[in-house]
């Protein structure tokens, strides 16, 4: 899976997600701390459904892994950082 | 509408039972355990799988929500006992015990509730003991570990709460299976005047209380433990 493949996952499962055509979701979109487009619980939806849309591509794919939780920088910032560490782990 | 199942642990003992029991109802059932079954029924699948290997449970999950769309109901039945004095018991039965009683229930009560948050209805049930709340010597381990099955869906009970996703445990009560097939007549016999009814159960006594907690109107129900024969 490449960059864009993983960008348009994540762009169309946040915007599906929040269902707000008033805002716009792109790469720079934050999931995680201030500013994020989610809450707490509604990053933990997206998780499952990105990982539900990765699943639908034979992605299988655990993106709450041991690793991801332990970084220093946690994955799941912002949908570019989210479509990084997918590449990362499909590949 | 169609419902379906998910149950582990359905090759033999009280899980067959259910599976027997909830195909009869019309209910689609997945079952699993480590080895085949021989149950053979239309509305049945069975995988073979270790409950505690988190890939082949989450494929197990992902294609059963693949090919129906949902999973309605999640019993966590698969268990295994071991019952020894602790100074006679070595840390790789108490991993496996581990391994099997808890991480199997965490793995597929995972994997079940995601698939279950995305149509807001879910109903997941666990197997706990009398051991537990008995606290019997020579079953340490195996009370430990259901006891932590209890209160982690006590919690998850919790979690899963906004997603309509209720969770359940139910302890059956004395029940004449393999678990207890090595248990001498005369503990059991202690064991069954600790209950407050003193006789054996049936596993639809367990089915019974199961129906309980997967009933719709059932919304309410949930963080609850159910000991039957009464402790």
């Amino acid at each position: 899976m490449n960059k864009e493949e993983a960008l348009q996952i994540v762009i169309d499962a946040v915007k599906e997600y929040i269902d707000d055509d008033s805002t716009t979701i792109n790469k720079e979109t934050i999931l995680l701390g201030n500013n994020a487009v989610v809450d707490s619980i509604g990053l933990v939806n997206l998780i499952v459904d990105i990982e539900g849309a990765l699943s639908e591509k034979d992605l299988e794919i655990t993106l709450t892994s041991e690793d991801a939780m332990s970084r220093r920088k946690s994955p799941f910032r912002s949908v570019e950082t989210l479509s990084d560490y997918i590449v990362e782990l499909a590949n | 509408m169609e419902k379906i199942m998910i149950i582990t642990g359905s090759r033999k003992g009280i899980g067959r039972f259910l599976a027997e029991y909830y195909l009869e109802k019309g209910i689609t059932v997945i079952g699993c355990s480590r080895s085949e079954s021989d149950l053979q029924h239309k509305n049945y699948e069975h995988h073979c799988l270790d409950v505690a290997d988190e890939k082949a449970v989450q494929k197990l999950v992902r294609n059963t929500a693949k090919k129906f769309g949902k999973i309605d109901y999640l019993i966590n039945n698969a268990g295994i006992a071991s019952m020894n004095h602790s100074f006679l018991t070595p840390l790789s039965i108490v991993e496996k015990m581990f391994k099997t009683n808890v991480f199997g229930t965490f793995l597929f009560t995972r994997e079940c509730g995601k698939v279950m948050s995305k149509k807001k209805f879910g109903r997941i049930v666990n197997m706990t003991t009398f051991a537990v709340p008995f606290k019997l010597e020579g079953e340490a381990v195996y009370a430990a570990s259901k006891a932590a099955i209890t209160v982690m869906a006590e919690a998850l009970a919790r979690e899963y709460a906004g997603f309509g996703i209720t969770v359940n445990t139910v302890a059956p009560p004395a029940v004449q299976t393999d678990l207890i097939a090595h248990v001498k007549k005369d503990k059991m016999d202690k064991l069954l005047q600790r209950q407050a009814i003193h006789r054996f159960g049936e596993a639809k006594d367990v089915a019974n209380t199961i129906d309980f907690f997967l009933r719709d109107e059932s919304t309410m129900v949930t963080g609850q433990t159910v000991y039957l024969g009464g402790v």
